[in-house]
């Protein structure tokens, strides 16, 4: 029901503001197939030098060393090794573990209301940019951190 | 007046397609993000989950969700199943292309300010898909129960129980008890395969239409 007034809205509207544009099928398409191609033909290909690994059965007894979690959540890990020091009651581990996990994504999540610059130039929006480069640094230095840390 | 005119005319008197599909494939696609290969990450995640749901389904027909029953099935899958192999080793790469497709997709919308007005809600719905990715990665972890698995999610679980306030249920209803253990499995399994698909599905709806809707935001 909705979809369908979506359709008739984008028909009726008449954008006269759009300079170029391609139509969807077959230009656009046809680079999204040939991508989809390109992808699924890389993953066929790791898949099949580097197959899945499978480690010994689980073992409650057993803790073996070293235990690496998936790589998108090494930062976390080394946020909460390289954060050691107690603020007033809260202690390091709470803070560790708050800090990258509420702290990190409830910015995420509000990046377009804490940003109210409306120009879309790139040169136009320093503070954001610069932001955005020291929170991807900031990633990249404590996922390096919990490898070599281990 | 040939087959292929008879069965679209058919089909046409009864749902209009013609209205539905000149619609789709006259809409303009601006010319910058049908060149900028930047605006393939989108596609490329998706195209990921398309492939993690193919294969996913494929590997749920051999999986077996008990502490005792899993490690072997798995081992089933990798031995004895004809393509099994492939099969998980494709989801267990779709899944991390996946999540980096996802992440550069979304620094690339951050650096080119493409949240701002009117987008900021398909933001929020875009970091939230991040969040269910994520999720999806660390429920799929424990399921092969190989050493790995068992105490990657131990910590994993270990770390979610610590937030102060919600972190103690977090933990209660992710473990389901005090360890790892049966119940574990199969709140991992539930989560894996039925509440963050059925979650992600309705997202990625709404995530697209919103794009329909409001265009591809542009201009480097």
């Amino acid at each position: 029901m909705s979809l369908i007034e979506i359709e008739k809205h984008e028909i009726e509207e008449e954008r006269p503001v759009r300079i170029r544009g391609l139509p969807f099928f077959p230009h656009f398409l046809l680079r999204e197939v040939v991508v989809m191609c390109l992808i699924a033909g890389s993953l066929i290909l790791m898949a099949s030098l580097y197959p899945a690994g499978l480690l010994k059965p689980a073992d409650p007894f057993d803790t073996p060393t070293p235990i690496y979690p998936e790589w998108y959540f090494l930062y976390v890990f080394g946020f909460l090794k390289f954060w050691t020091w107690d603020i007033g009651p809260l202690p390091a581990k709470v803070i560790g573990v708050t800090l990258p996990m509420v702290l990190w994504y409830g910015l995420l999540f509000m990046v377009p209301f804490i940003d109210r610059n409306p120009s879309s130039d790139i040169r136009k929006r320093k503070v954001a940019v610069a932001l955005g480069i020291i929170a991807i640094l900031g990633i990249l230095y404590f996922t390096y951190f919990s490898i070599v840390h281990h | 007046m040939n087959l292929e005119d008879r069965i679209f005319k058919w089909f046409d008197e009864r749902f209009k397609i013609k209205d539905l599909l000149t619609s789709v494939i006259k809409h303009p696609a601006p010319e910058y993000a049908a060149t900028n290969p930047l605006y393939c990450l989108g596609g490329i995640a998706f195209l990921c989950f398309m492939i993690l749901v193919t294969t996913g389904v494929f590997l749920a027909m051999y999986y077996k969700p008990t502490p005792l029953e899993a490690y072997k099935s798995v081992e089933h899958i990798m031995t004895v199943v004809p393509m099994g192999s492939l099969v998980r080793s494709i989801h267990h790469w779709a899944a991390n292309t996946m999540i980096a497709a996802v992440m550069l997709h979304m620094m690339r919308i951050y650096f080119m300010g493409a949240y701002k007005k009117p987008r900021e809600l398909n933001w929020v719905v875009g970091v939230t898909l991040l969040l269910i990715t994520t999720t999806f990665g660390f429920s799929g972890y424990l399921l092969p129960w190989d050493q790995l698995a068992f105490w990657a999610t131990k910590i994993g679980t270990g770390i979610a129980g610590s937030i102060p306030v919600i972190g103690e249920y977090i933990s209660l209803i992710l473990v389901g008890g005090t360890d790892i253990g049966a119940e574990t499995m199969t709140r991992f399994f539930t989560i894996h395969v039925m509440i963050l698909p059925i979650t992600i599905a309705i997202l990625l709806l709404l995530h697209f239409a919103m794009v329909r809707i409001q265009g591809i935001s542009g201009r480097l």
